[in-house]
């Protein structure tokens, strides 16, 4: 071991700070920023953006309050795939964050939080000043929120939420109580997403709605500002920012009138684009609604427009025609409701016409024709017009390969069977040559 | 004669040593008496469920060294347990752990295996007990193969949670919100296996446990933990170092042992005019080929990939001439499927598979049961591998052999010339470093993302305000009004940290051989000319990989995989500067000191070198940039008044011989891998200016291999002297001061005499205080 008489050492700390200081120098990691030094002032940021210190926050939140006229017809809501009852009320909820991400460093520091008052629709945003306001943030979101409320917001399930759980954790506190989540993500993808070039809630109020947004942040930005704000404290930076939540937050109140719109059968034949009713058929369809899909595809059906007109976004060449695949979802409704009979005669109809997904339905009339009617010889020629239909497709460099699959195995068991039956039919006929 | 007849192991190892040019080879035999099992009664505060699992395995006592250990947890200690591999350990904390869950459901347990495969198998062992009790235990493996729907239940419901170092820091500790009930109710924390985190390794596994004691006091929880090491020279250190926390140290291993016969094997010297020696795979095959024609069980361990293959290859035919039992030998590394493997270890333990060669993937605590025989091609590279090694031949009543035949290289030569260095000393220390500034900082921006840290909160032993102001300079740490530390960056600080590599700037290595192009690993910027330059062949998980090219400006190498019988190595070009001095102590004739130092290398050329007998292929050129690191040193300063009289030749052939000698000695005694340790010799130091011999850590930083070198010194010089002084060859030989050049000259004498100035310690001190 050393001997302290005669080894010189170095205090561990003191090397340590020479040690920062070579790295510091080195360049090899520091940038040489000045230090970060807390200089907001929760009042100024409030005056800067329009806003106000909120009661009860000790002056350290701030908030933004802003209204106008958005009337919605609630009672179309009782209509979604998951139904909320017209008494609910609603909180349109968006978060500006320090990231993407759900982890412990991400911080959503501005939340706009919409609910409607009659007819009027009002937007609170609360921002978060200071990291160190945190708790009363969180408190201020949570009485945002009453308990019966359902929550509205654009993958809020995946994103914002979870977040906000994150952060009630982190803090050691139960995330608040609410009765129901929409997420209009999905729903947006299901009913809108066919005649739009993505389903970013941008492209969708655009779409949709009809509204295009004049010099909005774009969202990558939104970051850098907040961090620049605490950087130097001037809330100017955040002016974009909060103009873009606040119209993210109306957005989701204008997404939810379109989607009502969608939701009431009397605006159906002249209001509402077929592909959206086929959309919400599937919809209704994943949450088991079969009723309400049938009528869904049915209506698609009878307005549907011819496929020169449908404005497809994605140019695909191969796009099957609505009309197509309204009636395919619609044979498989049937069948799911325990209508086979009226199931068989659709896909014949569609097998019969001869279209793009005519192979799809021939496979379904083999076999209904070898399981229902007994019947492999038949269920052989259909599956053989199955068969000519991949093939055809496959030389126009239009394969399907979960039909060819598919196929692969169910033709040589329907000729074997086929076979068997015809052998069984000469055994029957003449009873003593086997 | 028949060749291949049944017969006991002793007596297959007695006819192997009969043969004359065997005999000649050995250097050492020794026999290790058997030990009886040292059991206690199962304690009756254990839960009755647990005694029926015990005796359903028909147990009727624990060994003492469980018995201590699950004692201590109960009083609330932290433990460490050292004991051999196959010892019982993991009884030491199944049990506590399945007791807890037994007295409170809600209670949480974390085990950190550092390989998936042996997360699997403790899991096993884990569920087989839990369902002798009779008990519903919700256990399962959460790492980067766990499917996304079962994830969601192991962080809310799973009672013991069984991951690896890499998935806690990046997956777990990042998200800890979503893991509260764990971390609320966590009782036990198990870090088994600690020997594996030495170096680089540990010391980021040393931060991410601080990291995780954070989160747990956060939420409340203080957890236990449960330090599980095979045998390593400071247990307690080791263990202390990784938890952050004092422990009871647990090292009466209880369990039995039979006789055990351990043979070292020197194989002859293939070119007197240079002294090399030929490889270990002779000789290893031929000590292997004796047990298995006598139906013993015996496991052989090769040093990489290509000497398994060898080994097996030559084995099977040697087998096939004798119509030996071909059929019943295996190979076993790291590039076999899981299933595969399991059935080879299945294999093992029913005694159906014979001879298994392995790379050191068997060396930890996959469990194969108990062997006759295990053959060990090549010294490990420390005490403690040899022995958890020649641990895996240990009949717990019959006699069991082991038998180590050294490689060419220098330490190998080292070992077998000097027996009693494995038999005699303590093994190796594991060190680690956890304040090792550019691993420190790394983590410390992690702990931020996760939680802000109060103004004084320390991280390791020191507050860590100083380096969060630094990072806050950096920016992406802020200080808020509340006088808190805060994260305050969008980037993701744990995507940011390999814990396999010191500073934050890595080549990754792509694999392009497979069908689409993988990333197999990273290596340290530094250390990038010398491993993955062009034509290099990498070695990965004991596989080859041939360097097809690397993009420097990209920090990407591109590699495929190869199986080939050479090995390459980089020369450098390397200057040194000395930037501070940490601690300094005077010699009789110059100084020691322990600072920091810049190194500058540039690699020039690499030599193909033919893996057994170190051969010399061919070569090509290097064409890469100077890379500079920082990092400690221990340099050794000699007083030019005490070279008088030396000419020019000699102090040269004397810096160089003496520095080699002091490098494996260095990498010998702190049980590190012999490229974790550098050597640069100047004739005339521009810094010191007299001649300076530097041994300095090829990790940014360093992880406290040059300190301890620099209390270590008396050892170090001692032991390279007596290195030097004892080697058999006339005048220095690869094996003592390195491979001879060209101008001849004796550097074995002058090496000696310089290393016997270093030794003295100043005259006015006695001996007695000098040691």
């Amino acid at each position: 071991m050393m001997d302290p008489s005669t080894a010189v050492t170095v205090p561990l700390l003191a090397l340590r700070a020479r040690r920062i200081d070579r790295l510091r120098d080195s360049g090899g990691i520091g940038k040489h920023h000045p230090p970060a030094i807390a200089t907001t002032r929760p009042a100024d940021t409030a005056a800067a953006l329009g806003g106000a210190l909120l009661p009860g926050s000790g002056g350290r939140v701030v908030v933004i309050d802003a209204s106008g006229p958005l009337p919605l017809p609630r009672d179309a809501l009782v209509r979604l795939p998951d139904p909320i009852e017209p008494g609910r009320p609603l909180v349109c909820l968006d978060t500006e964050t320090t990231g993407l991400g759900t982890s412990a460093g991400t911080l959503p520091f501005l939340i706009g939080l919409g609910v409607w008052d009659g007819d009027r629709f009002s937007v609170r945003q609360l921002l978060l000043p200071d990291h160190a306001a945190e708790p009363e943030f969180l408190a201020a979101v949570r009485d945002a929120i009453p308990p019966d409320a359902w929550l509205v917001t654009y993958n809020g399930r995946s994103f914002d939420w979870p977040l906000m759980v994150a952060r009630f954790r982190l803090h050691h506190h139960p995330p608040p109580a609410h009765a129901g989540h929409l997420d209009l993500l999905p729903l947006a993808r299901q009913l809108w997403r066919h005649r739009l070039p993505d389903a970013r809630l941008c492209s969708v109020e655009a779409g949709v709605c009809g509204v295009v947004r004049e010099a909005d942040l774009p969202g990558a930005l939104i970051p850098e500002r907040y961090f620049a704000y605490l950087r130097h404290g001037r809330a100017e930076s955040l002016l974009e920012v909060v103009r873009h939540n606040r119209q993210d937050v109306a957005s989701l109140a204008r997404l939810l009138l379109a989607l009502s719109r969608c939701l009431d059968p009397q605006a159906w034949p002249a209001e509402v684009h077929p592909g959206d009713l086929h959309g919400l058929g599937r919809a209704y369809v994943r949450r088991r609604r079969y009723t309400e899909a049938l009528t869904c595809f049915e209506a698609a059906l009878a307005t549907a427009l011819p496929p020169s007109f449908l404005p497809t976004q994605e140019a695909d060449p191969w796009q099957v025609p609505l009309s197509q695949r309204a009636a395919v979802d619609r044979a498989r409704t049937l069948a799911r409701m325990g209508r086979h009979d009226e199931a068989a005669r659709v896909w014949a109809e569609i097998a019969s016409q001869g279209d793009r997904l005519a192979a799809l339905a021939w496979i379904q009339v083999a076999k209904r024709r070898e399981h229902h009617d007994g019947d492999p010889t038949s269920a052989l020629a259909a599956a053989g017009r199955a068969a000519e239909l991949a093939l055809r497709g496959r030389a126009a460099g239009n394969p399907v390969p979960w039909v060819e699959r598919d196929l692969y195995r169910r033709l040589p068991r329907l000729r074997a069977a086929a076979a068997r039956g015809v052998r069984a039919a000469a055994g029957r006929a003449l009873p003593g040559v086997a | 004669m028949r060749i291949y007849e049944p017969m006991d192991t002793l007596a297959a190892l007695d006819r192997f040593l009969a043969d004359p040019g065997i005999a000649a080879s050995v250097t050492a035999r020794r026999v290790i008496p058997a030990r009886p099992a040292d059991l206690v009664p199962i304690p009756g505060w254990l839960h009755p469920s647990l005694h029926t699992a015990l005796r359903t395995r028909g147990l009727s006592g624990l060994y003492r060294h469980q018995a201590e250990a699950m004692d201590a947890l109960r009083q609330g200690e932290d433990v460490a347990i050292v004991t051999p591999t196959a010892s019982g350990k993991s009884l030491c904390y199944d049990l506590p752990v399945l007791q807890s869950v037994l007295d409170d459901p809600s209670s949480r347990a974390l085990y950190l295996f550092p390989t998936k495969a042996l997360s699997q198998d403790q899991l096993a062992g884990l569920r087989e007990l839990a369902g002798s009790a009779g008990m519903e235990l919700s256990a399962a493996v959460y790492d980067g193969d766990t499917p996304a729907p079962i994830r969601s239940v192991i962080r809310s419901a799973g009672q013991v949670v069984v991951t690896n170092p890499d998935m806690l820091h990046s997956a777990i500790l990042p998200h800890h919100t979503k893991w509260f009930q764990l971390f609320e109710q966590l009782r036990y924390v198990v870090v088994d296996e600690a020997h594996t985190y030495r170096g680089v390794f540990g010391s980021h596994v040393a931060d991410v446990l601080r990291r995780l004691a954070r989160i747990c006091a956060h939420y409340g929880a203080r957890p236990r933990m449960v330090v599980c090491s095979a045998t390593v020279g400071n247990p307690r250190q080791l263990a202390e170092t990784l938890t952050g926390r004092q422990v009871r140290v647990i090292d009466r291993n209880g369990a039995p042992q039979g006789e055990r016969h351990v043979v070292v094997l020197r194989p002859p010297i293939s070119d007197p005019r240079t002294g090399a020696r030929s490889g270990a795979g002779g000789l290893a095959k031929r000590a292997a080929l004796s047990f298995l024609r006598a139906g013993r069980q015996t496991i052989v361990f090769g040093r990489s990939r290509v000497a398994v293959e060898l080994l097996l290859t030559g084995l099977r035919e040697a087998l096939r001439e004798g119509r030996g039992p071909l059929g019943r030998i295996r190979g076993y590394r790291g590039g076999y499927l899981p299933l595969e493997r399991r059935a080879i270890e299945a294999g093992l333990r029913s005694g159906q598979v014979l001879g298994v060669v392995s790379t050191n993937a068997l060396e930890l605590g996959i469990d194969i049961g108990r062997l006759d025989a295990a053959v060990l091609a090549g010294y490990p590279g420390s005490i403690a591998a040899t022995w958890q090694q020649i641990g895996r031949a240990g009949r717990r009543r019959d006699v069991s052999v082991a038998v180590l035949v050294a490689g060419a290289g220098a330490v190998d030569q080292y070992v077998a010339a000097h027996p009693d260095y494995l038999f005699e000393s303590s093994p190796e220390e594991a060190r680690l470093d956890p304040d090792n500034l550019h691993v420190l900082l790394a983590h410390l921006r992690a702990a931020t993302f996760e939680l802000p840290f109060d103004p004084g909160e320390r991280f390791g032993p020191d507050p860590a305000d100083d380096l969060l102001a630094f990072l806050a300079e950096e920016g992406h740490v802020r200080q808020a009004e509340d006088g808190r530390w805060y994260w305050a960056s969008e980037n993701f600080p744990a995507s940011e940290i390999s814990l396999r590599a010191a500073s934050p700037e890595n080549v990754v290595i792509i694999d392009t051989g497979g069908a689409r192009p993988r990333v197999i690993g990273e290596v340290d910027l530094f250390s990038a000319p010398t491993l993955v330059h062009q034509n290099a062949i990498y070695l990965h998980e004991s596989r080859q990989f041939h360097v097809d090219r690397l993009e420097w400006a990209e920090r990407k190498a591109y590699v495929h995989p190869v199986d080939v019988e050479h090995y390459t190595q980089a020369q450098l070009a390397v200057t040194l500067k000395p930037l501070e001095t940490f601690a300094e102590a005077p010699l009789a004739a110059g100084a020691r000191v322990h600072g920091e130092v810049m190194v500058s290398t540039l690699a020039t050329i690499y030599k193909k070198l033919r893996l057994e007998t170190h051969e010399n292929l061919g070569w090509g050129r290097i064409h890469l940039p100077e890379t500079e690191l920082h990092t400690t040193a221990h340099w050794l300063a000699v007083d030019p008044a005490a070279l008088m009289g030396w000419t020019r030749a000699e102090l040269d052939a004397a810096l160089v011989g003496a520095g080699r000698a002091l490098q494996t000695v260095g990498s010998v005694l702190l049980m590190s891998d012999p490229r974790d340790l550098g050597m640069v010799a100047q004739i005339r130091s521009p810094h010191a200016e007299r001649p300076v011999i530097y041994l300095y850590e090829t990790v940014p930083g360093g992880v406290g291999l040059a300190p301890r070198l620099f209390e270590r010194h008396a050892e170090l010089v001692g032991g390279a002297r007596e290195l030097v002084g004892a080697c058999p060859c006339d005048s220095g030989c690869p094996a003592c001061t390195g491979p001879r050049d060209e101008r001849g000259g004796d550097s074995k004498r002058s090496a000696e005499r310089l290393l016997g100035l270093l030794e003295r310690e100043p005259a006015e001190r006695s001996p007695a205080q000098a040691a």
